[in-house]
């Protein structure tokens, strides 16, 4: 530990609560990885309990991590194309050199999987596959505010509708939030304009579902896009504040995001009011939104109850419009074009075995075979199973590449769109073993609060562990009372979506689950 | 008043109150192990959903107000996961009786007929071992309800435990790991009172073989100052010896809270040393045990031969903090109208 830094450091520190997470966050960058001393000088700089200070660094992946360690991504895009061997060979590279390798959840790099990063810096280097896109138009990238205004950014802003004719044209354009809850967008946005000031606005920029990597391209892609986006929303709801919360892992991101809120700074289109980007510091669960708000308020990223829900209590305790990247970066177009005129599209992240995976706009009726073949180049090889739409959206064998992924179709399939993170799985991986993958990530970023999911989801993690070995650890209908315990008992989307890629996997692919069926009762095999 | 509807019956609840609370007013009883009257409603175990008449999902009782006209189920018309739940629980529930105190759910699996069809390969925590000799803590009798934690923080006000970690890796821990005398724990034992499976218990160079349930308890006030806190003197009917102190959340002082002379240090009463009966000093210097007749005079002596020999003001009064206020009341007026001095003070006061 660098006394000398932190001493120089620890005055400079804010001491409300909420700046908990950047004062740890600087920390770790400015002198290093938390540790107790660290952690207790900080409590008593900011007068918080110690124990309090020890709680939130130890919910977190990475503040315990120096910041030059290599995170190899094992989630299940990369975890099928080699994530393993890529894991061992790092380890084995830094053996004795020091430098902390750790296998982490999914980096949110599908695109390039398998993939690590050594500090800030991805490897491989980032590259961005996509298309035109009617609506958010990545194909060209935005350098700088200048780009962007020169192709008509900013006018919307500028001259915002009134309040009425923006929820009017929200609700014509049916947008429903693209985060993977698919709340409808003119819903939302009506309601917390009832509630009374001060309102707040969060962009939730903290992907993290496996294989979505969405809205990293809109930010690194076309940032002001999704600035003007959230100031859109921040004119609506009346609110000074505004906040984006960001996972740590998206670096190139985060540079992206910082030059263009300068560059918005010097426009003056921040006058009176501020946009602040919140990092934050690896936990998948601090995507879901009300475990966002506890996060920014500098506790431990534990959802809250609901009701109330966020845009009644949200952040502080009041009125919040939490809007997802992409979600708030349509936001503009809908405007421009009415409601009505919007072409209806999404954007598709396609990982996994495809030729050119990367992020595609497209309808929202759009079928697997259509994303794989027309979008990303083909497949690579034969089709054994398809994601639709994020690790919790479910699992789909080859018989459904021709649904189409809307809401209404996948429900048939015991299905959903979640947040449109499609990957497709060679045959060569089991879909056991994508199940198994898929479960030991819920398992461990379980934030921990709820039974149903922090046991649930190791219990089924554990039962399919105990399957590759020919193993049955309970029987398959109390395995369906646990399903049916989370999907129902679990506090958040975690506990509750956990479920869905079981019973894909059950309907799909009944003979994985055969020695379960020959448990009749509870306990041994 | 308000009135809701709990099973199909028509019955009333106070204004904003919780629907545990109401619905065991009412008879109903809705099982709970993270909830805890004195902490805020947290909703972590789910072991008390209830149906509740439009809402998409099953609420919490613990955590969820009554309003007006709310329609509750708890019974068999609809879905019941607390099985379900109990056996999740008992998945991670290593050690269920490190120290012989109740255990809320092992009862609950008892009722419920739940058992745990695995052990979960990651269930074993590290062991952690403290050199204070009031408290232990076996974290695999730990279900992560949190209430120990949230006491100390809601409660206490002070920074002795954490919850540690996430996912799997998550634990209750003494803040950072480090022994309790380490911390800025005051050894309150409120922790442990909170503690629904008894992960936290009461270390004593006496143990009883005795399960807490089978010990006989005995209401009394402590006695160690004026508080007046209502405690449960619980004692081995084998040996008839004290083996701990408890304190029950309905009683009124103290709300079941207890400082650490109340709950542990009752050692006293049993002690070889303990006084039991007045001494006075004879002439051969030794002490001799006397009536308090004789004792009282003795001392009623002494006080007027130094007052007669160097005046009132030599003599000053030392009370004890384990006084009453009415019975410092007392000493002081002893001070100053039979004796003379205004020397009179509390140890209490250093």
């Amino acid at each position: 530990m660098d006394v000398l830094k932190l001493t120089e450091l620890l005055p400079e520190l804010p001491t409300e609560r909420t700046r908990l997470l950047d004062n740890l966050g600087r920390i770790r960058r400015e002198v290093g990885p938390l540790t107790r001393e660290l952690s207790d000088a900080l409590a008593d700089h900011m007068n918080i309990r110690r124990g309090e200070v020890h709680e939130v660094i130890s919910f977190y992946s990475f503040l315990q991590v120096p910041v030059d360690a290599v995170r190899v991504c094992i989630g299940p895009v990369c975890d099928c194309l080699g994530a393993k061997e890529l894991l061992a060979r790092e380890q084995e590279h830094a053996n004795g050199r020091g430098r902390v390798v750790l296998g982490v959840e999914c980096l949110g790099h599908c695109d390039l999987a398998p993939v690590l990063m050594r500090g800030d810096r991805v490897e491989p280097e980032v590259i961005h596959e996509t298309n035109p896109g009617a609506s958010l138009g990545l194909e060209t990238a935005d350098r700088t505010l200048a780009d962007y205004e020169a192709r008509g950014g900013l006018s919307v802003l500028r001259d915002l509708p009134a309040k009425a004719k923006i929820v009017e044209e929200l609700k014509a354009s049916g947008l429903a939030g693209y985060g993977g809850a698919g709340f409808p967008t003119g819903v939302k946005w009506e309601a917390v304009a009832k509630e009374p000031a001060p309102r707040y606005v969060v962009v939730n920029a903290d992907e993290g579902e496996p294989g979505t990597i969405k809205d990293r391209y809109v930010m690194e892609l076309r940032p002001h896009l999704m600035l003007e986006g959230a100031l859109i929303a921040m004119d609506f709801a009346d609110a000074r504040e505004g906040f984006i919360y960001l996972r740590e892992e998206y670096a190139t991101a985060r540079e992206r995001l910082q030059e263009a809120l300068k560059e918005f700074h010097s426009a003056g289109l921040l006058d009176g009011r501020s946009l602040e980007l919140v990092v934050g510091a690896g936990a998948y669960i601090c995507g879901e939104e009300t475990a966002m708000l506890e996060s920014m308020e500098g506790r431990r990223g534990m959802p809250r109850l609901k009701p109330p829900f966020p845009s009644q209590v949200g952040y502080l305790g009041r009125p919040t419009l939490i809007n997802n990247v992409e979600t708030l970066a349509h936001i503009p177009a809908i405007l421009r074009t009415g409601g009505e005129a919007w072409p209806r599209v999404r954007l598709w992240s396609v990982t996994g075995a495809v030729r050119r995976p990367g992020c595609y706009e497209g309808p929202l009726d759009v079928t697997p075979r259509q994303l794989i073949d027309d979008y990303a180049g083909g497949a690579t090889g034969d089709i054994g199973a398809v994601v639709p739409g994020g690790a919790a959206s479910g699992i789909l064998p080859p018989a459904a590449l021709d649904v189409p992924l809307t809401r209404d179709d996948l429900r048939d399939w015991g299905a959903g769109p979640g947040s449109a993170g499609f990957q497709v799985f060679p045959t060569s991986y089991s879909p056991l073993r994508l199940l198994t993958e898929t479960m030991r990530f819920f398992a461990e970023e379980s934030c921990q609060k709820c039974t149903p999911c922090r046991i649930g989801n190791r219990g089924m993690h554990h039962v399919l562990e105990e399957l590759e070995h020919g193993r049955a650890a309970m029987s398959r209908a109390q395995m369906e009372e646990w399903l049916e315990a989370m999907v129902a008992t679990s506090i958040c989307g975690l506990g509750q979506g956990a479920p869905f890629p079981m019973r894909n996997a059950f309907r799909h692919w009944p003979e994985l689950f055969a020695p379960l069926e020959e448990v009749a009762t509870m306990g041994s095999p | 008043m308000i009135r809701f509807t709990l099973d199909g019956q028509e019955v009333g609840a106070r204004e904003g109150e919780l629907l545990v609370h109401a619905a065991a007013r009412n008879g109903v009883f809705i099982p709970t192990l993270c909830h805890d009257d004195k902490l805020d409603p947290y909703g972590g175990c789910r072991m008390c959903v209830v149906g509740v008449e439009g809402s998409p999902r099953p609420l919490p009782a613990c955590a969820t107000r009554v309003t007006e006209g709310m329609v509750v189920s708890t019974n068999s018309s609809v879905p019941q996961f607390r099985r379900t739940l109990t056996e999740m629980l008992l998945a991670e529930h290593l050690n269920p009786d490190p120290g012989g105190r109740p255990n809320e759910l092992t009862d609950l699996a008892e009722e419920l007929d739940a058992e745990a069809p695995f052990i979960l390969p990651d269930a074993k925590r590290e062991p952690y071992d403290d050199r204070n000799t009031f408290m232990g803590y076996d974290p695999d009798a730990c279900i992560l309800c949190a209430r120990c934690v949230r006491y100390t923080q809601e409660v206490m006000q002070c920074s002795a435990l954490s919850l540690e970690g996430r996912g799997p890796e998550a634990r209750v821990v003494p803040t950072w790991g480090l022994s309790w005398l380490d911390t800025e724990c005051e050894l309150c034992g409120g922790c442990l009172s909170a503690c629904p499976t008894g992960a936290i218990y009461e270390k004593f160079e006496e143990a009883t073989e005795r399960p807490e349930q089978a010990l006989k308890k005995v209401k009394s006030t402590c006695t160690f100052c004026g508080v007046g806190c209502q405690i449960d003197i619980n004692v081995d009917p084998g040996t008839n010896r004290i083996v701990k102190v408890t304190s029950d959340p309905s009683y009124v002082s103290n709300e079941g809270n207890l400082c650490v002379k109340g709950r542990f240090a009752f050692n006293f009463v049993h002690h070889p040393d303990r006084l039991t009966q007045p001494l006075v000093r004879g002439d051969d210097g030794e002490l001799h045990p006397t009536s308090w007749e004789h004792a009282l005079q003795a001392a009623a002596d002494g006080l007027r031969r130094v007052k007669a020999e160097h005046g009132a003001q030599s003599i000053g009064f030392l009370a004890s903090a384990r006084l009453t206020m009415e019975e410092n009341f007392l000493i002081q007026k002893l001070a100053r109208t039979v004796v003379g001095t205004n020397s009179v003070h509390s140890c209490e006061a250093t």
